[in-house]
């Protein structure tokens, strides 16, 4: 035992992105050159929500650096035939070689033309983590956006493992990409699966643990219960995928079971649609002249304009009103003096049959439970009191509801989102402090700020840059293989757009195509970085099937993996602790991201590249020059293709377009640009003070994190509770796919209504699976479920050896996890090794008892299964990936589906079987 | 004065394993090794169940059992209450790992290599030689503690004079701080919440002590409920220790039964023919035994380490025990000394009480440290090495049953009823399950019937017109091979040790909190 600290020679700054709730920013400690310890860096303490900290994810990037088992050099396969059994033959290549092999592809291409005969692009690319492999990928976007049209199309997890409906549907209606409680404020939080303690990063972890402190009450309503259920005042174990009762009761108690005034009267009244007149056909009843929806005012005792001054208008009944309606494809009704209820009084009339009594018998849960919650929800919610945020006077209402996947996203994932929104909307909690707020923007534009993305729109609502569904204006080819901006109006059509298509339909197209839709082909060429499909999607070996048809792909390796064993090329990248990046910290972003500060953090390389790993912004550079668009991606650059604009009104860092510049010179004008940004051109510090200080930024007014102000200031109100445009989208885009003859999308469009009704989601996945599978559900009794991990999710980091070393403290990890009842019944004892079969494969896991999941559920943590990334190959770890199917009946009109599946258990013979199909 | 502890605010933690990760990084701990680590409990069944994080690890003891045992005087209590290991002269006997009742203390015998073969770049930069083949455990990273005072910072306040895992602790559940100290972090925090500590109720004095409850007019946190079969908590639940193998026991085995040889050689040497063949066969005995042990140890070239803690540790005692034995008994037979016999004798005599005492002073694990284990282990290895007398005299043509008889079955009789007292005594005080299955198998012999047919035999000899040196010679051999059985058992098969245990359920948020568990453990 030493007296004296260990000399560290060096430390550099850095940040940790590995998840959506990054970026955490650390200190790396470097001895001799080596990076051998990670630390939370002290002085972020002062502008970081979660005091400067690290996740324990973070505390893997050493091994992870120095894994023995990395890809050093570039390889080139030798096999040319590709699958699962098949020996790809690598070949350590020079990078001259990979590059000049890639290049010529590339160069094969543009020859071609970048669309290909069906319309698609012929180069494709597909990245993990949420978004996450833009912080680690340096330069790489402006050479994707140099290169022209990509397709994106070829999800890694998108719309099967995110928060689908809340992504789309939240962006919609309040810009809420994520939505997360103001934690800072909040006093309950009904938490409908949201696995906060693992995937809510250290600020969510840290900020829940102080509302904990001021005696928060959260309940987690789940069929198992998570880390997050551990960390919540109480447990409500719910039947899978029946949340959407619960939540429609919830709504049924705060309109038919408490008074009216208890409810935010003003806040219904002028911040949503509620006192809008619905025609008989179920749209707004419209001034004629003006087509402005229509109310009726109390004081006048008159239908008038929804913008009129000065108005009363009604929230309850229905009242006798002349007007025009106008529905889908711009037909038109005319009404004299018809009876028209107000959007409110249909919202009232159809949560009608859905009581806490009627939901009690489909979520299992006692009926006084959910009315108990209910009424802590209206008791906490303060309605009527106000606070003061940065000067301006607010409304205060500390209540929210959060959903995890599952929930939101497949079927249900509408209900859920839209009731959890009306839960807001009916006492005033949408936007406001302590209420539900979103946290990013992602779809609109400036996608860096949520604010300026309040554009008025029609009816007094935001703009929304839907897919257009008008004849002449609809897409009837996306230019991407999953259809994205032909069959979901709420993907948008901006550069997030593919990823948030129904990315399913782009593997299952490449077996069997959809009629009418354009042949499905492979893309010539295929990029993959930081992401494994074979392993993290859904039918990982239909997924493997169609990536070994692969004709050219390009993966940027760190070890070998299911996905890149059917690579042509591998690319060493330096990986985390290797590359040099600058990217935005702060402000308002994913989950619980919403700071009090922004600005920039840098990741200065803590080592050299091992082997012959190359920088992700110098292999960029190359692939442009090789291509022959450096000119291009050189410009790409300059407007901000890597995340920070070159040149602003008073300042202008852009590079030389023509020249090739090396990574350093690169990211000096990058930061100089940030120092620019941030300063509005006073001045224009580079990478060196980056480096000395590791991050800068400015204060983000707290009162920037709620989107009240903003919809005040524009006069503007939420879309809800009534989604007339919804509606109207819904059957014009019937309209329009039944004219190209697509019929496999109606029961998606089924979604399209005015105010979702409840779907029995458990019958609708039994038949799916029956029918498809030609099965008796009977055979497969146990509902299987799946949940974060914050050891693991995102991560890429299955392979560490420390990562996997900590986890398995923290229960669940490793096998399936089952209710000693259920095991008892079926004879199976703890640690026994089992197999899960559901109809579209087995695997084989360790039985893992806990009382905290229901006799009926089994729950399988994480992502595995792995057959070919070192050290991960050797868990033994079972997923429930291999096992869910990519069903069109099971996807839901956004294009996602659930992490869901109906499984048989029996004893296994022998050890870890891997996966059959 | 200053007096470090550690608060862990169990309604603040989540389980994340960010204090264990970062403690491996600064402390650069081998694969497997986690000198703090975060529990994961779970009590209550469906649908009423609860589940809670604990962050353990040394609990930087007022009263260490580790630091009593260590033969080297190798761990050690500082003033402000840190419990250190100085790496330089502890002999790696793990004599501390056992007497840990929390688990804390690990021993590395090989090189840091997360992925097996070479070391990685990093594991090889910070390899630290020093700690191969010794206790090691949580230091409370001492070094940042003190070059933090040093630079005039505030361990607990100041990130870089605070330890790695309260540093990184991002729920904010961890503090550290100065219990003397009545404004410290810790010292307000202990007064505005309940909280209680881990096994109060050994005495040690843990100074990591669990917030539960801001309510704190709740009564005072009762002991856990023992819960002998829980489901699901494996890794919570008593484990066997993998410290002390059948080396160990070869020592309990063959240094019991030949002290007790040599004192019986001697004794009835006082009135008859002296069997020095038998003395010498003793001494050779005990010499294996030790032998067995010094090849477990992880120094095995600082053993003479073993002989600088006289004051507390009964292993320096067993080894001050062990040398008056082999030189007065050796000496006795080499020159044929009745006198010197003697004395060897009463060195083997301690040398036996010693080993008794060393098993009662593993705090770590409940079926050695109950208090009747050394009247046991001294009255087994007296059986034992009657029942070899009996055999050698056999061997020897010594003669017949006369006094051998009576006091042999008085022995086997004298055994069980110190077997009986002590598992009377470890029903009552509660043990692992598994610890009182393994010891109430057939395999361990020391049971009515199996003793009663020794005793049986021995006095049957008495009766017999001839052969009853045979007779007494298999009466011995039972004698020997049941007491044999048994120390390999309490060794090998039934050392689990403490477990944890989590005093209550913490109130999250405004909920509350609930009985605790103590899992794997029952008494009876």
């Amino acid at each position: 035992m030493g007296a004296e600290p260990r000399p560290v020679v060096e430390s550099v700054s850095s940040y940790c992105y590995q998840c959506v709730a990054g970026p955490d920013l650390m200190k790396v400690d470097i001895v001799d050159g080596i990076p051998v310890q990670i630390r939370p860096n002290g002085e972020a303490a002062a502008i970081h929500p979660a005091h400067g900290k690290v996740c324990v994810k973070a505390f893997g990037l050493i091994q992870k650096t120095n894994n023995p088992n990395r890809v050093q050099t570039p390889m080139i396969r030798t096999n040319p035939k590709k699958g699962r059994d098949e020996d790809p033959g690598f070949r350590p290549a020079s990078w001259d070689e990979a590059l000049a092999l890639i290049c010529g592809k590339l160069g094969e291409v543009r020859a071609k033309g970048l669309i290909d005969e069906s319309g698609f692009p012929r180069v494709a690319a597909s990245f993990g983590g949420g978004g996450t492999s833009t912080v680690y990928m340096g330069t790489f976007p402006a050479f994707l956006s140099a290169w022209g049209p990509v397709d994106m199309s070829f999800g890694s997890g998108q719309g099967v493992k995110c928060y689908h409906s809340e992504h789309l549907y939240g962006e919609f209606w309040h810009r809420a990409f994520t939505v997360c409680p103001d934690t800072p404020l909040v006093e309950l939080v009904l938490s409908f699966g949201a696995n906060t303690e693992a995937s809510g990063g250290v600020c969510g972890v840290r900020r829940h643990a102080d509302a904990r402190e001021r005696g928060a009450r959260r309940i987690q309503i789940e069929p198992h219960l998570s880390v997050t259920g551990a960390c919540s005042a109480d447990w409500v174990p719910i039947r899978p995928k029946t949340d959407p009762a619960f939540m429609f009761a919830l709504v049924h108690y705060l309109l038919h079971e408490v008074a009216r005034d208890k409810l935010d009267i003003p806040f219904l009244k002028a911040r949503s649609a509620s006192p809008y007149l619905v025609a008989p056909n179920g749209y707004f009843l419209r001034d004629p002249e003006t087509g402005k929806p229509l109310i009726w005012d109390l004081s006048s005792n008159s239908a008038v304009p929804f913008d009129t001054e000065g108005t009363d208008p009604a929230l309850d009944g229905a009242f006798t009103v002349s007007g025009r309606e106008i529905g889908p494809d711009d037909e038109a009704w005319d009404h004299d003096g018809v009876q028209c209820r107000t959007a409110f009084q249909v919202l009232v009339e159809h949560i009608e049959p859905y009581s806490p009594d009627w939901a009690a018998r489909i979520c299992d849960v006692p009926a006084e439970t959910i009315r108990g919650v209910a009424r802590d929800y209206l008791h906490h919610a303060h309605v009527g009191e106000t606070i003061e945020v940065d000067g301006v006077e607010l409304p205060f209402r500390p209540v929210a509801i959060t959903m995890g996947k599952t929930v939101s996203n497949g079927w249900g994932g509408y209900e859920c989102a839209w009731a959890r929104t009306v839960m807001a909307v009916l006492i005033g909690g949408l936007e406001v402090p302590g209420g539900t707020l979103g946290t990013t923007v992602r779809l609109n534009r400036p996608a860096d700020n949520r604010w300026s993305s309040v554009i008025p729109g029609p009816d007094g609502f935001m703009n929304y840059p839907m897919n257009p569904t008008r004849k002449g204006e609809f897409h009837e080819a996306s230019g991407s293989r999953h259809a994205h901006s032909t069959l979901v109006p709420l993907a948008a059509n901006t550069p997030w757009s593919q990823a948030l298509g129904p990315t399913h339909l782009a593997w299952m197209a490449q077996r069997h195509g959809f009629e009418n839709l354009p042949a499905p082909t492979r893309p010539d060429v295929w990029f993959v970085y930081r992401t494994n499909p074979v392993i993290s999607f859904w039918d990982t070996g239909a997924v493997s099937e169609a990536i070994a048809n692969f004709p050219f792909t390009v993966s940027f390796a760190y070890t070998l993996d299911e996905t890149n064993h059917m690579a042509d090329v591998l690319l060493p990248e330096c990986t985390d602790l290797e590359g040099l990046q600058l990217i935005r910290i702060g402000g308002s972003k994913y989950i619980e991201q919403f700071w009090e500060n922004q600005g920039f953090a840098l990741r200065d390389p803590a080592a050299a590249p091992m082997g012959e790993a190359r920088d992700f912004t110098w292999i960029s550079t190359q692939l442009a020059k090789g291509a022959g668009i450096l000119e291009a991606y050189n410009k790409a650059i300059n407007k901000g293709a890597a995340g920070v604009r070159l040149f602003g009104e008073n300042y202008d860092h852009s590079l030389d377009p023509e020249t090739e510049h090396g990574v350093e010179e690169i990211w000096d004008h990058i930061c100089r640009a940030a120092s620019g940004e941030l300063t509005d051109g006073a001045d224009a510090l580079g990478l060196d003070y980056y480096r000395e200080h590791g991050f800068r930024t400015e204060p983000f007014p707290k009162l920037r994190w709620y989107l009240y102000p903003a919809m005040v200031e524009n006069g503007l109100r939420f879309e809800m509770p009534y989604q007339e445009r919804l509606l109207r989208i819904g059957k014009e885009l019937g309209n329009r796919l039944h004219e190209m003859g697509i019929t496999w999308w109606d029961r998606q469009l089924r979604e399209y209504e005015a105010l979702p009704h409840f779907q029995d989601l458990q019958a609708l996945w039994e038949h799916a699976i029956e029918t498809e599978y030609d099965v008796k559900i009977d055979e497969f009794p146990f509902w299987l479920l799946t949940a974060r991990s914050m050891q693991y999710s995102w991560g890429s980091n299955v392979g560490i050896q420390m990562i996997h070393e900590v986890a398995a403290n923290v229960a669940g990890h490793g096998g399936v996890v089952m209710n000693p009842e259920t095991a008892a019944r079926l004879g199976l004892a703890e640690g026994e090794r089992v197999e899960i079969a559901s109809p579209v494969a087995s695997t084989t896991g360790a039985v893992i008892l806990r009382h905290g999941i229901r006799p009926d559920t089994l729950l399988m943590i994480g992502q595995f299964d792995h057959w070919k990334t070192p050290f991960a190959d050797k868990l033994g770890t079972p997923s429930m990936n291999s096992l869910t199917p990519m069903s069109l009946e099971l996807t839901d009109a956004t294009g996602s589906g659930a992490d869901l599946v109906r499984v048989a258990v029996r004893k296994a013979n022998g050890k870890h079987g891997g996966v059959k199909r | 004065m200053t007096k470090w502890a550690i608060v862990a605010d169990l309604g603040r933690c989540v389980g994340c394993q960010t204090c264990t990760a970062a403690c491996k990084h600064a402390n650069d701990t081998a694969p497997g090794v986690q000198w703090r680590k975060v529990l994961d409990f779970e009590t209550g069944t469906f649908p009423d169940v609860h589940r809670a994080f604990m962050p353990v690890g040394c609990m930087h003891c007022d009263q260490p059992s580790c630091r009593d045992v260590c033969p080297s005087t190798a761990t050690r209590k500082r003033e402000d209450g840190i419990v250190t290991i100085d790496y330089d002269i502890c002999i790696g006997c793990a004599y501390c790992a056992v007497a840990c009742p929390y688990q804390a203390r690990y021993r590395v015998d090989v090189q840091n290599a997360a992925y097996g073969g070479h070391p990685m770049l990093h594991e090889a930069k910070r390899e630290h030689w020093d700690r191969r083949g010794v206790a090691q455990k949580c230091s409370l990273c001492v070094e940042i503690v003190d070059a933090g005072l040093a630079r005039g910072l505030v361990p607990g306040v100041d990130l870089e004079a605070t330890p790695a895992c309260v540093g990184a602790c991002i729920s904010g559940a961890l503090q550290m701080g100065d219990l003397d100290d009545p404004d410290s972090t810790v010292s307000q925090a202990l007064r505005a919440k309940r909280h209680f500590r881990m096994h109060e109720g050994l005495g040690n004095g843990p100074n990591i002590y669990y917030l539960y409850d801001a309510k704190t007019d709740e009564p005072q946190a009762p002991e856990p409920p023992l819960v002998a079969e829980p489901v699901g908590l494996a890794a919570v639940s008593p484990k066997h220790q993998a410290n002390w193998d059948w080396r160990a026991a070869a020592n309990f085995i063959a240094g019991g039964s030949g002290t007790a040889l040599y004192g019986t050689v001697i004794a009835a040497g006082l009135a008859g023919p002296v069997l020095w063949p038998g003395a010498f066969a003793a001494l050779v005995l005990v010499a294996a035994g030790l032998l067995c042990i010094w090849t477990e140890i992880g120094r095995p070239e600082r053993i003479l380490n073993t002989f600088r803690n006289p004051w507390t540790s009964w292993m320096t005692r067993e080894a001050m025990a062990a040398l008056a034995f082999f030189g007065l008994g050796g000496l006795g037979w080499l020159f044929g000394s009745i006198p010197l016999g003697v004395l060897g004798a009463l060195g083997g005599l301690g040398f036996l009480y010693c080993q008794g005492r060393i098993l009662a002073a593993a705090k770590g694990i409940p079926a050695w440290r109950e208090p009747a284990v050394v009247a046991l282990i001294v009255a087994t290895g007296l059986t034992e090495g009657l029942g070899l007398y009996a055999v050698l005299a056999l061997v020897a043509g010594a003669g017949g049953a006369g006094w051998l008889a009576p006091v042999l079955a008085a022995l086997a009789g004298l055994r069980y009823a110190a077997w009986h007292r002590y598992r009377a005594a470890l029903g009552r005080s509660g043990a692992p399950t598994a610890a009182l299955k393994a010891l109430d198998a057939p395999q361990t012999g020391l049971t009515a019937p199996v003793q009663g047919v020794i005793a049986v035999l021995a006095l049957a000899a008495l009766l017999l017109p001839a052969g009853q040196g045979a007779v007494l010679a298999v009466a011995g051999l039972g004698a020997v091979a049941t007491g044999w059985l048994f120390k390999l058992r309490l060794i090998t098969r039934a050392g689990f040790t403490q477990g944890y245990a989590i005093g209550r359920m913490p109130a999250r948020g405004s909920g509350t909190s609930g009985a605790g568990i103590q899992p794997g453990w029952s008494r009876g």
